[in-house]
């Protein structure tokens, strides 16, 4: 296992395009909203925790869409599923390594946002266990979508999936709005956590069986 | 329970102003039933077709 | 002995012979039931106290709603036992009760945003019901386009199943979502335990209006599902002499 999470380190490592460039896409998008929008009115303050998860579903969305491809054209993903080593595992490491380059990062740098658009450092309480759930569950799902659409690179796959975020944007909708009201938030944030752990056990398995399937 | 709910007939077109709502779902649905219905024999005559001239 | 039946309906020749017996009778008679419950809300029933005659869109919107979900859970079963026992049969279902599913959510969508304008005010709200049931319709198209855009039949069936049964967590929330969350559409009149709140003159079309819709909707699955078989099983000798 431990093996698996160096092999799959390194494998993202080298391609620094591929986690950097989503990190700055985020930034991009985080901080053209503050200026094209009047910089700091109240209305933004309040709704900034929904500018930072839109932002971090697109830069996902964006991000995960070669996930599967280079390892599916190279043959690693063949060798991969006829072996002994399981495919549930190689999956579950994969999508664990892009969150830990391409989701926590965003999460820091969204949280820093965040203090610095409340001026108060009580929304790091909201702000970060929030975009590290939901960037994971964000990541798992499109990676789905991707898998898919394995070979044929488009977003078709992403697009069908897109309908299951539904249910995690209407409980990050109800953290605003409890956050707004000064309600307790933390009862919703078990909620996503626990919605995140059944999501990290399904979903490698379902994009298990998917693969094995294409490969047929 | 069996009274007419309208004075007239053209009190059951106009419904009070909420014919309108009224009639054109009742058109949406009645027409989308039949098209397909149409659509779906078609496609059947097709198969057939297919499948005699074989 | 259940063994040999099992066997026997998952057999498409059979399930064909079996429906083409019923068709006549369920077309026709869900036909009568449907024109009788419409006349009798649309003309027949009394105004509301409070929504005044707009509330007879309840007659065609109610049936369409409760029937894209329905359909949903008939197709989660179907993908459920393909998956498991390999019944194509059931393959064939999912794609066959798809594009209908998709129309029946349409009908539902658009009564009810027609419904609302004189009732609500507006034509759309981002409430939790009326959300869902926009993804209940993408996920329709969704399965429509993903199986056509595979050309290998067997993985594609294998992928629909996959995405009916993931996208079966919407249904729980739909169904629901007036219970946990109060939003602006109204709750359940009818629940399987407690009173109807509906008075009874206006309950009565609803249910002939249901039994009606149902029946004609069975019958466009059936002929969906007979054009899927024929096309997929075109190579079978049974199918000449039955088409």
């Amino acid at each position: 296992m431990f093996i698996l999470f160096k092999l799959e380190l390194f494998k993202l490592r080298k391609k620094l395009r591929a986690w950097l460039g989503p990190i700055l896409v985020f930034l991009l998008i985080t901080i053209s909203f503050p200026l094209t929008v009047e910089l700091a009115s109240d209305d933004l303050k309040n709704v900034f925790y929904s500018v930072l998860w839109i932002a971090s579903l697109l830069t996902v969305m964006v991000s995960v869409e070669g996930i599967f491809l280079e390892d599916y054209e190279d043959g690693t993903l063949e060798n991969f599923s006829v072996s002994n080593d399981s495919l549930f595992a190689m999956v579950f490491m994969k999508i664990f390594i892009y969150w830990l380059l391409i989701g926590v990062p965003i999460s820091l740098l969204g949280t820093f946002f965040s203090i610095s658009m409340s001026g108060q450092i009580s929304s790091i309480n909201i702000a970060l266990p929030s975009m590290l759930i939901s960037t994971y569950i964000f990541i798992n799902l499109f990676s789905l979508g991707n898998s898919l659409s394995l070979n044929k690179g488009s977003v078709l796959g992403a697009l069908i999936t897109m309908p299951l975020l539904f249910p995690i944007l209407i409980l990050l909708g109800k953290i605003v709005l409890n956050a707004g009201f000064g309600f307790e938030i933390s009862n919703l944030l078990l909620l996503m956590l626990g919605v995140l752990l059944l999501i990290i056990v399904c979903i490698p398995f379902i994009i298990s069986f998917i693969i094995r399937t294409h490969l047929e | 329970m069996f009274n007419f709910a309208f004075d007239s007939f053209s009190g059951f077109i106009v419904m009070d102003g909420h014919g309108v709502y009224v009639w054109s779902v009742f058109f949406i649905v009645i027409i989308s039933l039949i098209s397909m219905f149409v659509f779906y024999k078609n496609e059947l005559k097709k198969l057939k077709k297919k499948h005699f001239n074989e | 002995m259940l063994k040999k039946l099992y066997h026997q309906f998952a057999s498409p020749k059979t399930y064909i012979v079996l429906v083409d017996k019923m068709y006549p009778y369920i077309f026709y008679i869900s036909l009568c039931v449907y024109s009788l419950a419409l006349i009798w809300g649309l003309a027949y029933a009394p105004a509301d106290y409070l929504q005044g005659n707009s509330f007879r869109i309840m007659y065609l919107h109610v049936p369409a709603s409760f029937l894209s979900q329905s359909l949903y859970l008939i197709m989660a079963t179907a993908a459920a036992v393909f998956l498991i026992w390999k019944v194509k049969l059931a393959a064939y279902m999912i794609k066959a009760i798809a594009p209908i599913g998709a129309l029946v959510t349409f009908i539902a969508l658009a009564s009810g945003s027609i419904w609302g304008i004189p009732t609500w005010g507006t034509w759309w709200q981002w409430d939790a019901r009326i959300t869902s049931t926009l993804i209940l319709f993408i996920m329709y198209l969704g399965l429509i386009s993903l199986h056509s855009s595979f050309t290998n039949f067997e993985k594609a069936d294998k992928f629909i199943s996959v995405l009916v049964l993931i996208g079966f967590v919407n249904i729980p929330i739909i169904k629901k979502s007036v219970d946990w969350w109060s939003t602006l559409h109204q709750p359940a009149s009818i629940t399987l335990t407690n009173k109807p709140t509906i008075d009874p003159s206006m309950l009565y079309p609803l249910f002939f209006s249901m039994i009606g819709f149902s029946g004609l909707i069975v019958c466009l699955v059936i002929l969906s599902s007979k054009v899927q078989i024929f096309n997929r099983e075109s190579n079978k000798s049974w199918v000449k002499d039955n088409v």
